[in-house]
Order: C-alpha cells, then structure tokens, then sequence
C-alpha cells in the first residue's frame, strides 16, 4: 500500500511514492539517487547512514521514510553551498579525516548538527557527541581536529 | 521488513481504538527505534504500526510545584537531555541521557517507548523508580496511573494491556535534602550497551545525617529493574556507615539475578552491583547533605 | 602542507569526491538490466545434502533464477573448484556444507524483497554430521574430517608450492622452520618459560560489506564490479572457473569502503558471475552486516612458546607451536600460517629458533587475510612473554628488548641477512613518548593503578610478488597513472601520483590515477600486505624513469644534443643553454599539440631459494608500541591513558599519510585488545552485528595516540619509502597487556582483554596473599 509523501530534501521540494516498510535511508538512495549516506551496520550503531532529519541527526536505516513526510532532510550532497564546501567539509580534508570515506557523510552531519546546537563546544563535548559514529580506519583523532577547528578551538 | 498498514491516529483515545481493534497484530511505533530492530530480523512481524507521533499533547517537559515534573511519552532522549527545565529540576536525568546509546538513538527514541519496552539493557527505568516516578497509561477504556516499578513484569514483559499506550511520565518532586546519583557500568565500550546500572536516592533527616528514605534500584541484573530492598532497609534510618554500606552492597548485589551473557558472567555482574552501590551511595548521600 | 625531506603531505586525490558524497562505491552502483542477488546459507555447521527442491522458489513473482549446485556440477563450462591456494571451495556447496553460513543456493530476482521471499521457499533436506567447533576438536584422533581430499591447483602462488594438507587430517597446513637446535638450546639456558597465549575469531568490519555485480554475455565476456583487494587474482580464478581466456574477463573496482585484508581473493564474485550467467541479466549481490560474518574471519589462535635464556637475559632458544583456526576452507590460510610462522619467534636474535605453524581445518566460517595477518596472532605470544620473561629476571622489558632485537645487519631466522631494519629507533622512541623512564612516579588513585607496557615486532610483505604500472605523458605534460593498486582509503592513489610527480617534476594536481581495471591496467598481484608503496610506488617510478628517458631519446634524436649533456630538473629538460618543457618536446616529437609516450615499469621480487632463502621479505615491517593503561582494580576495567606508536616507514612520501596509517592500524588494534571476538554457539555466531560485536568508538580512545615515523631508508624502495599499513596494529594488544601487569600485576594471557578477565585475575591474586 503506498502513499505519497512530500519533503524537502536538501532544500529542494519532492514528492515520493513510497511503502510504509521503505527506510528513509532507502528511498533517499535509491529513488532520489543520493547515495552519499551509506548503509553499513543496519541496526542504528555506526553512522553510515546518518541524514539530518529536521536538523536532527537520525539513524536513516532505521527511520520510516513516511515519517519524513512533511519534513526536511539534509543529505551530505546538500551540505556544499553554489561553488563552495562548507567549512567542515574543508576542514576535514585538510586534517586528514578521512581514508576510505564510508563514514564521512556520517561524521559531516552529525558535526553540523551537533554546532549548530552548541557552536563553541569544547573536546570533550565533540567526542561525546560523536562516540556514536564509528571510523574503522581510525581517524578519530583528525576528525576531532577538524571539528575543533571550524568550531574555533 | 514485512510489509504492514500504517495508520497514523490523531488523537490518544483514537490510538487506542485502533489498538484494541488490532489486538495482537498492532503494535505501537513511536521512535521505532527498537520496534524496527526486531521487525528486520523477524521476531515481530505486525501487520499494523499504529503511528503516535502525530497525537499531540505527549510532548512537552514541565514542572509543578505539586504534581512535580512531567514528561510526555513522546519526549526524546534528547530533548530530555537538552531540556531547561530537566536542567533546573532533574540535572541527573541530563547526565544520564548524554551516555544513552548514541545521538542519533537519541533523537529518535521515546522515553515512552523506552519504559514501555521492558527491555533490559538500558539506563532510564532504574532513575525514574528511584525518584518513585509514576506513569500515565492510557486506554480505550480511560486512563490509569501506576508506579513505574509496577510496569515491569519480566524481559520484554510489561503490565500494558494490547491497547495501553504510556502518556506521560510524572516525577514527584524531590523532598529537601535529596541527593541522586546514577552509575552506568559498560564493561566494554562506552558506547556499549549497559552491563549494570544502579540509581540511588537518599532523603536525609532534619539533622543532615541521617538516612530518613534510601533507594537502590538495580537495572540490567534481572528480568526487570529491581529495589535491592534489603539494602534499602539496612541504611535507611543511619547516618552512612562505611561498614554498613559495604554490607548493604553485599546484600544488593544478592537481591538481583544477572545472566552469564557477552557483557559479563553473573557472578561478576554481581560484583560489579556491590562495587557500583559502594560508590554510588556517598555521592548520593553528599548530594543530599548540600541540598 | 607539511614537508619532511622528501615528503609532502598534499591533499588526497580521492578526497574532493569522498568529502562530497559524489564517490562511487558498489552498493551505489547499477548496471542496466540489473536484478538483485541473495544467497541461501547453511543453517549447520557440518551436514550432508541430500536433496534440494528449488520449484516453490521459482514460483515466486520477479525470480529469475535459482542456482543450486546442479547447475554448477553438470556444467561443462564451469570448473566448480577453486580457491587461493588450495582449490577447497565451490561456488555454491556441492555435497556438503562445512560451516554455519556456508552458501548453499542463490536468487536472482527483480526486487531484493522477491529474492528474499525465495530463499525461504527452497527445500533443502540436510544430513546432519558431526562437527568440529574449534582447533581441539578438529586435531583430536577420529575428529571429522572437513575435506577428505584437497585439489590443487596446477599453477599456485610461488611463495606457498610446498604448502599441502595433512591428508587423513584437518591440518590445512603445517609449516615448519628450524634453525640451529632448540633441545641443545634449552639445555645451555638458564631458565625456561614455557606459556600458552590465546585469540578469538574477530572480523575486519569495514563499514561497507562485500558487494559484487557480475554480467555474463554469451561470447562468454565476463564484467564484473567488485569490492576486491586483488582484482587480478579474482580474474584468473574466474577465467579458470568459467573456463574462459582471462581478457574475456573484466574486473572493475570502485572506491573500497575499507577493506583491511577482508576483501582479498574471491569471496561473492564467483557465485554472482554464475547466477548472472543462469540468469542472463546482470546480477547484483550486497551482503547483509551479518552475512560479512560468516563470509571471512580473522584467524583465532592458540600459540605455545617455549623459550630458554640465560640470567642475563640473553635469549638462546624459542619454540613456537603456532595453531590457527582457518575454518571450513583454506581461503589465503597456508600464508598466513606460513607468516605466521616466520615471525613466531619475534624480532629477536635468538640462535635456536624451532616454529611449527599450523592452519587447521575446523567447522567454522573461513579465516583469511586480516591487517597483520597471522603476526598480530603470534605478536600477541612473543611481546607478552617477553614481559614474562623480563619480570621474572627483574629486568626491565625496555633493556631486554634493546638486548635482544634485531638491528641493521642482523640474521633472521632462515640465515638470512636483515636490511632496512628500524626496530631499536622504533622502540626507543615509544619508550621516551610515553615517559617509560619516568615509571617510577607512577600516580595510584584509590582504586585506580597506572602502569605502562611496551611491545614490538617484525613482519614480512609477500614475497615473491608482482607490481606492473604504466604511465601515460599526455600532449600538455599531465600524466596518466595505470595501476591495479586499490584504493580502499590508504591513501596509494595520493601516493603513486606523489612519486611520479616527484621523479618527473611535475605537480601532483596535474596526475590522474585511473579506476581499477583490469582490461587497462597492467598486473598488479594484489592491494595487501602493506605491499603497494614499495612494489607499485617502485612500478610507477620506473614507468616515470622510462619516460624521462624516452623524453632524452627525444632531445637526444630531434634536437641533436648528445645524451650525457641531457639533464632534467624541475620538470623541464635542459641541454646547454635550452631549457624546454615537456610539451615542447612532445610538441617537436609529434608535429602538433597530440601525441602520446607511455611508460612502463615492472616490479618482481624473488626469493631464490627455501632454506637460506635470500630474501624472505622484499622489506621488513618493523615497529614498536607503547601504552599506558589506568586499571580499576574493583571492576576490572581498564582505561587506556596514553598511546604511542611508532613504525619504521622507510621514508614519509606522505606524512600526514603516514600518520593515518599508524593511527588507523593502531584503533583497529585497540579493538581487537580489548573488545572485539566472534562468540560462537554450536558453529552459530551469536553476535553477528554491530550491538554485540563491539568496535572501538571514539568514546574509547585514550586523549592522544602518537605516531611516530622512524625512517630507516630503504635501499629499493621509492625515494627509500616502504610499507606500513599493518605494522602499528601488531604491538597494540601485548602492550596494553604489558602495561596491566605493571599496572597491578596479573598477566591476561587471553584476548580480548575484558574487564572480567583483570577483575578475576586480580581475585585469584588476592587469593594467593
């Protein structure tokens, strides 16, 4: 039984048909063709697939995407303003952030949020934020150092 | 996921209809951040969700000066985490969300939903029964309230009939000279699910030593949070003991039954009970004295 | 933007793409006219089959194929068996299924959902046999013999033809190493310690699980898009499989969501190529988080060591019974044995050396390649037995390190002599990071104890092996890098356009490093092993020194000039008082703004010989590791404080590279200390998932990991560069167990190092007082 939905995905107005069953993470891949957020663990730990859902980051494997319906999701393909990074997308490359960039998207976001939340956030606030983003290459440290930086630590 | 109907009632009395209409092949999905969980591996496979987050009314974070603090069922980790008024009234609760699961986890997932789980691994029942908190349930046939502590019934098991949504949960506020103080043990990974968490609660006496009412509440150690009441009753009506508390944490750790499992066996689960009630207690007990 | 002496931390090519989301991985991918693949799995751990019964499977609505072993076995077309090393695999299981898992029948269908809807209707009417669960079982007398007979492959890899099964057994393989004579040894020691050091299954867990599309045409071409390390190998396996000439095969690699050893030799591309072929539509095959599980392992262990020193600390013979679970199949199992074995003994000059390394067959998923690859296993016995040895001498681990280790010069085990050894710098200099001699004023805190551990090690790169790269001047003076090196986020595409920027002058900016494709890019033995640098570095330098000389033969040709008056510098050619760009030269060659010159470079090393083998190893790994740890002698639970990590990298091409590399293998190697391990039940894994199975998160890591880059510059590396990618993981665990028994005195001797484990160690002590 499908039904249509209405969201605004990196600020652009769309309508999808979708299956109640269908993730958020699912139909902004396939239907949309956004593949940035990745699928990885399934089960809401690592962060792959993490989408800032009305600002909030959420786990999009497991969110419904009917419960989007009416909202606004940002997906790291929206995060780039005409011509320029943002400042986190900078920096992480200039850290070093990231090796094989499954997580990144994840990371990305999550950052966003999390600054836009609380602008100044200080070391231990960033690493409690993002303990539940995982990094299988290891780059925690840069990462932390890239968010430092764009938040002016 | 199986396929399923997804109805999205407006209003609590609707909600429940639904349910009662369904019976064992609806189910409440709030945050769904366990319910999707067990939909993928097929352990649950309703045939109808009945969406909740459209009722308004389950929302909202507030504080009187009689009834105490209450907290929608739909309020998220998060924003109980992030809440002002959690702030002034209840800072341990902020305390304890910050550890819960992950941010993500915790935009998504109720503090209804958690309490109405009965899962074992998690950290806010055993805080709420320690402050004697209560919760509104809701069904077709009206409305009902219970002690928190009442809920539970074995893993998994709480007292909900199929039609029963949790609306709101209600904090009596904290006597004068009360100190509460949560640990949250991983015996892996910060991130790791809780492997034991205990919440205890003193109220000292006028004279500022003496223990007038304790509560010692064991989470993740048996089929439901559970009151180490023996405990309780060894330091309540004492100034803290140092002999008596490490007795207290011995009987504790006695009253709750953990499984042998990937976080722990049970007779280290049981230590680490005693170990947690030891350090968990003065602090509370400190607290209380500065209140 | 850094610089050492030769190196430049430049931004990483892949990174615009990455950071974008505009990188394309396999799950991204679609071909058209692609269906969906899903694969149904052993629910046993060792069973006959019977019968199967695919009809109710087919019925469902979007199925297109269903392949089962009928199709594999009557198939003239398709050689069933195959494997890395022995040919101990089929592409689904034929007479039996070895391990809970094991792929036994496959869906293609339209939509995943109707794949899934038909795995569950196949009828599958298993034998139940008795199983062997773990290395025990599976070498006691009348245990069940997993494969009563092992094929060969005709042509196998160099470094591992004397490598067969025990036959009448499980014993995968067995490889042996002697030098000197370890019973005379003992006898002249002093004292003998004699110590058994264990290791669970653990799993690689690269965010990005295994995925495969494959699309068979009816001339037999053969394309496929694979997560693969070692795209060339994974062609000749298909080529022979399918029983066709490898340019009839193409394998193409996107970006590698991490792969860490995971993701080498075929795993998903011979069952997807063979349901593509019965489905005649291209086929696509994601696995499930939980499916990874049961598709490749790391190696659990059981290592005795038995060692004799003199009191002064000097050791004089190490006996290593190395005992590795491979699992249901050999997969890459012999070499990893095979390495394993090699390094037992640690990096140690010790003139009586007896290794006995054995893979072994058991009921379980396979065990294959794992960053570290058979040393972290063997690591984890000879760096805590040091400490067992150190204490017990009341020797400081430091000085008996220092002692004993190898240096520049020194005899390896097999007679050979070691270059390019950088082990003493390593440990002195994690040693003074984490304040090793400030020990003494180490801080205790009610019931919190500091303590500090050191470890170290040595590992081998496979050798024999093969690197071939190409590179292409375009008209402009840009240039074009063709390698089968993958980039799975150890940064090798940055670093090959590094080396040929810098060997021929121009700007990294102006390099393109093509997509991994094996109809263009030339042979490249595999993306493992910490190998790429080295051998393709080396490839791509020579393409880019075979460049440069077609440009003289140019000058020298059209311009006249004799050859010895030809000099390049900085990216431009002189000769007397001319100094030209490489365009124009390109520009007087060809007669327009066109042309073409292509270079090519190859890499072959060789091991001439077994016993007194020249070179074992092209290059050696060598690194150190230091930890200091902060025990909670109530709980058991440990708190890592500090650490430290430093790797001789030859040279930094890239030291913001460099970094990420000692920093990434040193979490995996915090994971793997202290939480990770598969949890078997019965041949079940009870905690295939991300819950259960615990990964260290950035909540975890200790305020700083330092990595530090020794450079002990390599003779035949690039610019003196060698690999790193494994080294900073092997001395994670001994360290931090190291730093446990300064800290509070009880030796874990089993990983991972849980709470529990320290908690009932410290019981047990208290006991004794």
């Amino acid at each position: 039984m499908k039904k249509q939905i209405h969201v605004r995905v990196n600020g652009l107005e769309t309508e999808l048909e979708v299956e109640p069953r269908m993730t958020l993470l699912e139909v902004v891949r396939e239907q949309l063709g956004l593949t940035g957020a990745k699928l990885g663990c399934d089960i809401q730990v690592c962060g792959a697939c993490t989408l800032l859902l009305n600002g909030k980051p959420v786990s999009a494997c497991s969110v419904l995407a009917v419960d989007a319906d009416g909202g606004d999701v940002l997906t790291i393909e929206g995060l780039a303003g005409q011509g320029s990074l943002h400042p986190l997308q900078e920096a992480f490359m200039e850290f070093g952030a990231l090796q094989c960039g499954y997580c990144t998207s994840g990371f990305i976001l999550t950052a966003k949020a999390m600054l836009e939340e609380n602008p100044r956030p200080g070391e231990a606030e960033i690493r409690s934020y993002l303990a539940g983003n995982f990094c299988r290459c290891g780059c925690y440290q840069e990462i932390v150092q890239a968010i430092k930086r764009v938040a002016g630590r | 996921m199986k396929p399923f109907e997804y109805l999205e009632p407006t209003t609590v009395s609707e909600a429940c209809a639904l349910l009662k209409k369904g019976g064992a092949e609806a189910r409440v999905f709030a945050g769904g951040a366990l319910m999707t969980i067990l939909m993928k591996e097929g352990l649950l496979q309703p045939k109808t969700l009945i969406n909740i987050k459209r009722i308004s009314g389950l929302k909202g974070i507030d504080f009187h000066p009689q009834e105490g603090l209450t907290i929608g069922a739909l309020v998220t980790h998060h924003e109980l985490e992030t809440s002002k008024v959690i702030q002034e009234r209840l800072p341990i609760l902020r305390e304890v969300e910050k550890e819960v699961a992950n941010i993500r986890v915790r935009n998504v997932a109720t503090v209804g939903g958690n309490l109405a789980s009965g899962e074992p691994l998690t950290d806010l029942p055993q805080v709420f029964i320690a402050l004697d908190a209560r919760v509104k349930i809701a069904s077709s046939g009206g409305e009902r309230v219970i002690l928190l502590e009442e809920l539970y019934v074995d893993y998994y098991q709480t007292r909900l009939a199929e039609d029963e949504i949790i609306t709101q949960v209600v904090v009596p506020p904290l006597p004068g000279r009360s100190g509460i103080e949560y640990i949250r043990f991983s015996s892996s990974s910060v991130v790791d699910k809780p492997c034991v968490g205990v919440a205890t609660r003193v109220t000292l006496g006028p004279d500022r030593k003496t223990c007038e009412s304790v509560r010692i509440v064991l989470g993740c150690v048996a089929p439901t949070p559970v009151r180490a009441r023996k405990a309780e009753g060894l330091l309540a009506g004492k100034p803290l003991d140092p002999k008596l508390l490490e007795e207290a944490a011995s009987l504790a750790a006695g009253e709750c039954h953990p499984l042998s499992d990937l976080r722990g066996s049970e007779p280290y689960k049981r230590a680490v009970v005693g170990v947690l009630v030891k350090r968990a207690f003065p602090r509370a007990y400190e607290r209380a004295q500065q209140g | 933007m850094e610089e050492t002496e030769t190196g430049e931390s430049i931004r990483r090519l892949d990174y615009e793409a990455k950071i974008t989301g505009r990188a394309q991985y396999l799950a991204d991918m679609k071909v058209p006219g692609m269906c969906h693949g899903k694969i149904l799995r052993s629910p046993h751990p060792h069973a006959r089959i019977r019968s199967l019964d695919t009809s109710k499977a087919l019925s469902i609505r979007g199925v297109l194929a269903v392949l089962t072993r009928d199709d594999i076995v009557k198939d003239q077309g398709i050689d069933p068996y195959y494997g890395p090393v022995f040919k101990d695999q089929t592409i689904v299981a034929v007479e039996k299924v070895r391990h809970v898992g094991d792929p036994v029948a496959a869906v293609a269908a339209l939509e995943p959902e109707a794949a899934e809807e038909a795995l569950s209707r196949i009828e599958i009417d298993y034998e139940e046999m008795p199983a062997v669960l773990d290395v025990s079982e599976a070498m006691a007398k009348g245990a069940p013999l997993l494969h009563e007979s092992v094929r060969m492959p005709p042509h196998g890899f160099a470094d591992l033809a004397e490598l067969k099964p025990v036959e009448g057994t499980n014993i995968c393989t067995h490889f042996k190493l002697v030098k000197g004579d370890v019973e005379k040894g003992f006898a002249e020691s002093d004292y003998i310690f004699e110590d058994t050091f264990t290791l669970p299954t653990t799993q690689h867990c690269s965010l990005e699980p295994h995925g495969c599309i494959a699309s068979v045409e009816r001339d037999g071409r053969i394309v496929v898009w694979s997560t693969t390390q070692n795209p060339f190998v994974v062609r000749t396996q298909l080529a022979n499989i399918f029983k066709v000439p490898v340019s009839k095969v193409r394998i193409v690699v996107p970006y590698l969501g991490g792969g860490y050893g995971g993701k080498v030799y075929p795993k998903l591309e011979p069952l997807t190529v063979a349901l593509a072929r019965k489905a005649r539509r291209p086929v696509r095959i994601v696995l499930s988080r939980e499916e990874v599980f049961y598709t490749i392992t790391k190696h659990a262990a059981v290592i005795r060591m038995k060692t004799g020193v003199k009191k002064d600390g000097t050791l004089v013979a190490r006996q290593c019974e190395v005992l590795l679970d491979t699992g249901a199949y050999a997969e890459i199992g012999p070499r990893v044995a095979k390495k394993s074995g090699y390094t037992a003994a640690g990096p140690y000059k010790i003139p009586n050396v007896k290794i006995d390394s054995m893979s072994i067959y058991t009921n379980r998923p396979p065990a294959g390649a794992f960053r570290g690859f058979g040393v972290s296993q063997s690591a984890w016995a000879h760096e805590s037995q040091m400490d067992v040895i150190a204490a017990a001498l009341n020797m400081d681990p430091l000085e008996i390190r220092l002692k004993n280790g190898y240096e520049e010069g020194s005899e390896f085990v097999t007679g050979e002599t070691l270059t390019g050894i950088g082990l003493k710098e390593c440990v002195e200099k994690v040693a003074s990071a984490v304040g090793w001699r400030e020990k003494g004023e180490r801080k205790s805190n009610g019931p919190l104890r500091r303590g500090k551990g050191i470890a170290c090690m040595i590992k081998a790169t496979i050798t024999p092996s093969i690197s071939c790269a190409v590179v292409k001047l375009n008209e402009d003076a840009s240039a074009t890098i063709y390698t089968g090196t993958v980039e799975m986020g150890q940064g090798s595409d940055t670093v090959l356009a590094q080396i040929v920027a810098r060997e021929m002058g121009i700007s990294a900016e102006n390099i393109q490093v093509l997509g991994v494709d094996t109809d263009v890019a030339p042979y490249d033995l595999t993306t493992s092993s910490s190998r790429s640098t080295f051998h393709m570095g080396k490839a791509v330098q020579l393409a880019a020194q075979d460049l440069l000389n077609q440009l003289k033969q140019i000058v020298v040709q059209d311009y006249g000039v004799p050859p010895d008056q030809v000099k390049f510098s900085n990216g431009r050619v002189q000769f007397l008082e001319t100094v030209l760009d490489y365009q124009e030269i390109l520009f007087k060659r060809f007669g327009m703004q066109g042309g073409t010159l292509v270079g090519q470079g190859q890499v072959k090393t060789k091991v001439t010989h077994e016993r007194g083998v020249k070179t074992t190893s092209s290059f050696w790994f060598l690194g150190a590791g230091a930890a200091e740890v902060e025990v909670d002698c109530e709980t058991g639970k440990l708190r890592l404080v500090k650490y430290v990590t430093a790797v001789d990298v030859g040279k930094a091409i890239n030291p913001l590279g460099c970094r990420q590399q000692l920093e990434g293998a040193a979490i995996t190697g915090m994971g793997q200390a202290l939480f990770e391990e598969i949890v078997f039940d019965n041949g079940q894994i009870v905690n295939p998932n991300f819950v259960d199975y615990v990964l260290p998160s950035l909540g975890d890591m200790p305020p700083s990991i330092e990595p530090i880059l020794v450079e002990v510059p390599h003779l035949e590396g690039p610019f003196g560069a060698k690999g790193i990618g494994e080294t900073a993981l092997i001395p994670v665990a001994p360290a931090i167990a190291n730093a446990i028994f300064d800290a509070v005195g009880v030796r874990i001797r089993d990983l991972p190092i849980k709470a529990e484990k320290i908690f009932l160690a410290l019981e047990e002590a208290k006991k004794k007082l």
